[in-house]
């Protein structure tokens, strides 16, 4: 009797804790549960509604016009080409981020003296506003006394007064090194912090078995950062898909250099079409995560432990 | 004893009056608005208001081109940006179309309206929406000295005569690109190409909307092939492709490295002959917009101060409007580089000899039309990007003039049904 006594007594101490970490728990959460209910899932809930309905000032009332926008998406030729130029972005932006990301953190994890100040360096562009980095790749691009200009002419290359944005390829590929400059740093961060997590003895066995440095690069560093840059990769991803500062600042609405979120924002404020903005806005956050989660699904087949 | 008395109850009576006579004087003392104008602003608006008024006003600025997405943004929502806004004649349609402005028919008077000619640009449907107080139209400005130098002792009348100059000059080594002519995707780029339109003798559309611009004998054709071939030619500086219009204007032809501002603002001669602000200060006059028939003709951009239906404070605001748009603060406030609006103001100014190329501003005043006969439309703005688009486009030999003149027109067709 007074066993079971003790034991009833034992599991009502117990729930009563386990129910009062559940409310503690839940008291934990509950900011940020609201947080981002009111800031980010209401906005985005009331988002998809608009984009079903007609939200336009210059025309009364905002009826129900059910997937007309995303239709009207379709035969956007100014759109088209807007996507085209998001898309190339992405993939230089993404390449290029990753690759010399990846080198440069390397090469950064060999130093051993003055390292802290080596990556403050590094980080600087990325910690500038992204209207900041553009202005100043403005004046370096200017025609006159631009400063790549002057250094090309240096090496006595004709580039005397050339206008950098005046043919497609090289007008993206301008605005594209602009976004690069910037947001590798980021890369560069995110993969040289999951290189100083890997264990010396790794790279010591391997010295012994007479591993090469790029067979060790290869079996041991790149496999043991994958998660990592994985990570970097879907910033690089979403960063491109939200390009808009370089482009806006270098080439203002030019159609050559146009991304999608210019475009979005000239249909949004400039025509007052705020429904078909809205419907844009989340077919990019929508193709943005796709992209991105093809990086994470990757990455996460070949590091799982199982 | 009786006159001390008397003397008492008459200064007993002036205490209780004077003040009742200083309310009645500024029957909105003590209220508070505020207002949104484009940067720069003279720096005592504000106290000079509230001196004459008793009306405090926060005055904000932002530069011209970040007015419009904070307008559009609070009154979509239902709020007043401002009491006062900015309210640019290309904004008539679109505003008028979203109902946003109240009319100010009933507060202005007629006397005013009259006197302000190119009110009639802010009125649609007889309501007038905007009280103009910048009268920004098109001149072309010219460096004289440059022309001096090059030999050419009479300013250009015809657009032939304008390119056979441009020429010499570049020929002379005084300019490299003689001419400023913005060929970037802004405003700047489309309200050039409007005005060599006009200079070639026609207009954008006919009454019904139609475009007036495909042929290639039209004038719009023209205007845009004149644009390629000045471009061609070396007048016009490559950079002009990703060059807005202040950079073209504010920069290059106050260094003095361009000879001709194609499309000039006549708010801007205060600027040019300014040594702290120019270094061609005492080389810059306006003339008279050549053209292709040699009779000149231009066209009004003008500002004007509107008044947001949602706005709280209707009385003290359409005070300011007043005060800011009245003869005495707009010739006080030319100093700024503000040109009056009112015909008056202008012709006192002129007179006076305070109007820097008097002459030549008073009579292309005479000349100015609305650019849209029958009112700005709501689709403007998609006109303007088109035809900024076609024009740097053209201008980086990516379409032919024929392939731009039919971009602009698909482009207007669509955002007119839409």
């Amino acid at each position: 009797m007074t066993s079971v006594a003790l034991s009833g007594a034992l599991n009502t101490k117990r729930r009563a804790a386990s129910n009062g970490d559940a409310v503690l728990g839940l008291l934990l959460v509950a900011p940020i549960v609201i947080a981002m209910a009111a800031l980010v899932f209401f906005p985005l809930v009331e988002t998809v509604w608009d984009s079903l309905h007609r939200v336009n000032p210059m025309q009364p009332g905002t009826p129900f016009i059910g997937v007309a926008n995303y239709v009207n998406m379709l035969s956007d030729a100014d759109l088209g080409r807007a996507w085209i130029n998001t898309f190339i972005y992405v993939v230089i932006a993404v390449i290029v981020e990753t690759v010399v990301g990846i080198l440069c953190a390397s090469l950064i994890n060999q130093v051993r003296v003055g390292r802290q100040w080596l990556l403050a360096a590094v980080v600087l562009p990325w910690a500038l506003p992204g209207v900041v980095n553009a202005v100043i790749w403005m004046w370096i691009y200017q025609p006159g006394a631009g400063l790549l200009n002057g250094i090309l002419m240096l090496f006595g290359l004709p580039f005397d007064n050339h206008v950098w944005f005046n043919d497609r390829v090289g007008a993206i590929i301008a605005v594209s090194v602009v976004h690069i400059w910037r947001m590798m740093p980021l890369t560069i961060v995110i993969v040289l912090a999951a290189m100083q997590g890997i264990p010396d003895h790794l790279y010591e066995a391997a010295r012994i078995d007479g591993a090469s440095r790029r067979q060790m690069f290869f079996s041991i560093t790149l496999p043991l950062v994958r998660s990592a840059i994985a990570v970097a990769m879907t910033n690089a991803t979403v960063s491109a898909f939200n390009l808009f500062d370089e482009a806006w600042v270098l080439t203002s609405t030019s159609a050559d250099t146009r991304p999608v979120l210019i475009q979005i924002y000239l249909e949004t404020f400039q025509n007052l079409h705020f429904s078909y903005g809205m419907a844009l806005s989340l077919v990019v956050t929508v193709v943005s995560l796709l992209v991105s989660l093809i990086f994470v699904l990757r990455v996460y087949n070949t590091t799982r432990y199982d | 004893m009786r006159g001390l008395l008397l003397s008492s109850v008459a200064l007993a009576t002036l205490a209780l009056v004077v003040p009742a006579l200083a309310d009645d004087a500024k029957p909105l003392a003590g209220k508070s608005i505020t207002v949104l104008l484009p940067s720069p602003q003279a720096a005592n608006i504000a106290a000079d208001f509230e001196k004459d008024t008793g009306i405090h006003v926060d005055l904000q600025t932002l530069s011209w081109d970040d007015i419009r997405p904070k307008l559009v943004t609070a009154l979509v929502a239902g709020t007043a940006p401002a009491d006062v806004t900015e309210f640019d004649w290309s904004w008539t349609g679109q505003f008028s179309a979203a109902d946003w402005y109240r009319p100010l028919n009933d507060v202005i008077d007629a006397d005013t309206v009259s006197d302000i000619g190119v009110a009639k640009i802010f009125t649609v449907n007889g309501n007038l929406l905007g009280v103009p107080y910048t009268n920004d139209f098109r001149v072309m400005l010219v460096n004289a000295k440059h022309f001096k130098d090059a030999g050419i002792d009479k300013m250009p009348t015809t657009l032939d005569q304008l390119v056979a100059d441009a020429k010499q000059i570049k020929a002379k080594g005084i300019t490299q690109y003689p001419i400023g002519l913005p060929l970037s995707t802004t405003e700047g780029a489309s309200t050039s190409w409007y005005l060599l339109t006009k200079a070639e003798g026609g207009d954008l559309f006919d009454k019904d909307f139609n475009p007036l611009f495909l042929k290639p004998d039209s004038a719009g054709y023209k205007a845009m092939a004149l644009e390629l071939q000045m471009l061609k030619d070396g007048l016009v500086d490559p950079a002009s492709t990703g060059l807005k219009d202040s950079q073209i204007n504010d920069t290059m032809f106050a260094k003095g490295l361009t000879s001709i501002m194609i499309s000039g603002e006549p708010g801007r001669l205060g600027q040019f002959a300014d040594p702290a602000q120019a270094t061609v200060a005492g080389q810059v006059q306006a003339i008279l917009v050549p053209t292709a028939s040699g009779t000149t003709r231009s066209y009004g951009l003008p500002e004007a101060l509107g008044i947001p239906k949602v706005s709280q404070n209707q009385d003290a605001a359409i005070a300011f409007v007043k005060w800011f748009t009245s003869k005495q603060f707009q010739e006080a406030n030319y100093a700024n580089g503000v040109l009056p609006t009112r015909t008056s103001a202008l012709a006192e100014l002129s007179a006076s000899g305070k109007l820097l190329s008097g002459d030549a501003l008073v009579a292309q005043a005479k000349t100015v039309e609305p650019l849209f006969a029958q009112g700005t439309p709501p689709w403007y703005p998609q006109f303007s990007s088109a035809v900024n688009t076609a024009i740097n486009a053209v201008a980086k030999g990516q379409v032919t003039v024929d392939q731009a003149m039919q971009n602009i027109a698909d482009a207007t067709k669509k955002a007119m049904t839409e």
